[in-house]
């Protein structure tokens, strides 16, 4: 018998832990039967192999632990550890220093997880558009309180007729009316043109990590329902009636309190073909375009290539659904 | 559990989170806490030096850096990459947490090292919690180990009232997965976090052979 096999029967015995009939196949020598641990059934775990009814230890280098961890994990094969057995095959002194080096291999396998997490996800797409998102509403509140203030020093303006959109309201307040504003309106200006420069970098970026999505529904709207997705492998995994209503949180979750009718689009809606098509076709594009999102989101996180065939095919079905029948 | 006045604490070195020290110790303040609210209504196990502790959704490790002031090791899991960077740190600073980077519905991601432990820790926003708890139980949970559980009804389902998801959730919990609980405890978690339930329960075992 494995010398290592009974010193490991002695351990466990005096820990008194309740044994578990082990199932052995016959014709192993009656004594055996009464092994608390069912060791030559034992399955591999991270710090020790285990053949021919003994253990052997891996040497306690984590980087070495942490591939074989993963390796293990990824093969279904693992068993639970038992410091116990660490420490009776060798692995470990004792059970302070078998989770020192638990420790310091966890953190290496978490890091390379996390690593490679964010490789795959790619958060940054998801952080630059709640930046743009953050700028677009601090550039509105601004010019807002803009107007507010030359309102005060022109009793003749009215924001009623007066207020065109966009950039142009800040032209208009630079009459010269009132000096101290003009400073601020240039640092609203320049804001202004970083979330313009902002756009095209998610764009790109977008294109980047969501080449099929984007070539459906532009750059901004892939990225804008991955980030209400709450990531590029959320956004895969969900079904296309969730994608079609992303960013109408509110008319959603009325509609399933209160039974008003459901929303037909969230986010989508800002592309051209929902929001250029006849009103009455608009919830049939929005479904067709989700239906096809949903495809595209799942072959830009598995494949993460650009499928020219799909893309011609998914963008024919896209302009079906808008055509008056 | 320690406490000073009517202030829970862990002793332990801070500036994990920016947390006040009361006489050494670190507060762990109910509001930003599930399980420290949990035992300021007089719920909860106590924590011990022997106790090993499975944390699901361990997030940035705000809840867990107290849990390891606590007992002898932490294994906290976290499948989002940016509150793993932060539960990182915390696991850097403090070596009896185990990070694992992994999603509690996958068991089989962390099989290979998480040991059996006496109390399994659970605060995951999902539909399916009560499932998710009994299957960690049935591979981590040492017999008679304890599971604290924090419910987050708005998970499970956000138009439904509270109290009946709660009601149901419990139902499953003991006795819907093949493993079964023994409800001990279950507290609203109200004022401090709104529509969240604690529960704690014991593993049930079979008393089998012998």
């Amino acid at each position: 018998m494995n010398p290592d096999a009974g010193k490991h029967l002695r351990s466990r015995s005096e820990i008194g832990k309740p044994a578990s009939p082990p199932v052995l196949p016959l014709p192993y020598p009656m004594v055996l039967i009464r092994v608390q641990y069912p060791l030559l059934d034992m399955k591999p775990t991270w710090f020790c192999d285990a053949d021919g009814g003994g253990c052997h230890p891996v040497a306690p280098v984590p980087a070495v632990l942490a591939e074989r961890a993963e390796e293990l994990g990824s093969s279904g094969m693992a068993g639970l550890p038992d410091w116990e057995l660490a420490v009776a095959c060798g692995f470990a002194e004792d059970r302070l220093q078998y989770l020192a080096v638990l420790h310091e291999t966890a953190l290496l396998i978490a890091e390379s997880r996390l690593q490679r997490a964010l490789e795959a996800d790619s958060p940054e797409l998801i952080r630059m558009v709640k930046m743009l998102e953050e700028i677009d509403s601090a550039v509105n509140h601004l010019s807002e309180r803009a107007v507010d203030w030359y309102r005060a020093v022109n009793p003749a303006f009215s924001r009623k007729s007066m207020v065109p959109p966009g950039r142009k309201v800040r032209d208009l307040l630079r009459d010269g009316s009132c000096e101290a504003l003009q400073d601020i309106l240039d640092a609203i200006d320049q804001l202004s043109e970083r979330r313009s420069a902002l756009a095209k970098q998610v764009s790109s970026k977008a294109a980047a990590v969501l080449p099929n999505c984007s070539a459906l529904a532009g750059g901004l709207v892939a990225a804008r329902i991955a980030t209400e997705a709450g990531g590029v492998r959320e956004l895969a995994r969900m079904p296309a009636s969730a994608i079609q209503v992303l960013g109408a949180k509110n008319a959603l979750f009325t509609h399933l309190s209160r039974g008003t009718p459901p929303p037909k689009h969230g986010v989508i809606y800002q592309n051209s073909a929902v929001h250029g098509s006849r009103r009455e076709r608009r919830g049939s594009v929005a479904r067709v375009l989700a239906a096809k999102l949903a495809i595209a989101a799942r072959i830009d996180y598995f494949r993460g290539v650009s499928d020219p065939a799909f893309i011609a095919r998914a963008k024919e079905a896209i302009r079906g659904a808008g055509r008056i029948r | 559990m320690i406490w000073i006045g009517d202030q829970l604490v862990s002793p332990g070195p801070g500036g994990v989170y920016g947390e006040r020290m009361i006489q050494g110790c670190r507060l762990w303040s109910p509001a930003r806490s599930k399980l420290a609210a949990l035992y300021h209504l007089g719920g909860g196990v106590e924590l011990t030096a022997n106790h090993r502790v499975l944390y699901l959704g361990a997030a940035n490790g705000t809840t867990v850096s107290h849990v390891a002031d606590y007992v002898e090791v932490v294994y906290a899991v976290e499948p989002a990459p940016l509150p793993m960077q932060d539960l990182l740190v915390v696991a850097r600073q403090r070596k009896n947490i185990i990070p694992i980077m992994g999603d509690a519905r996958l068991p089989e991601a962390y099989l290979s090292l998480v040991e059996k432990v006496d109390l399994i820790y659970q605060d995951v926003a999902q539909p399916n919690q009560a499932e998710i708890a009994a299957l960690n139980s049935k591979y981590f949970l040492e017999n008679d180990g304890h599971l604290m559980l924090s419910i987050k009804s708005r998970s499970i389902d956000t138009v439904a009232s509270p109290k009946k998801v709660f009601k149901d959730e419990v139902k499953k919990l003991e006795g819907d997965f093949g493993v079964e609980f023994e409800v001990l405890q279950r507290k609203e978690l109200d004022p401090f976090h709104e529509d969240h339930l604690g529960v704690l329960a014991r593993m049930f075992v079979d008393e089998e052979e012998d």
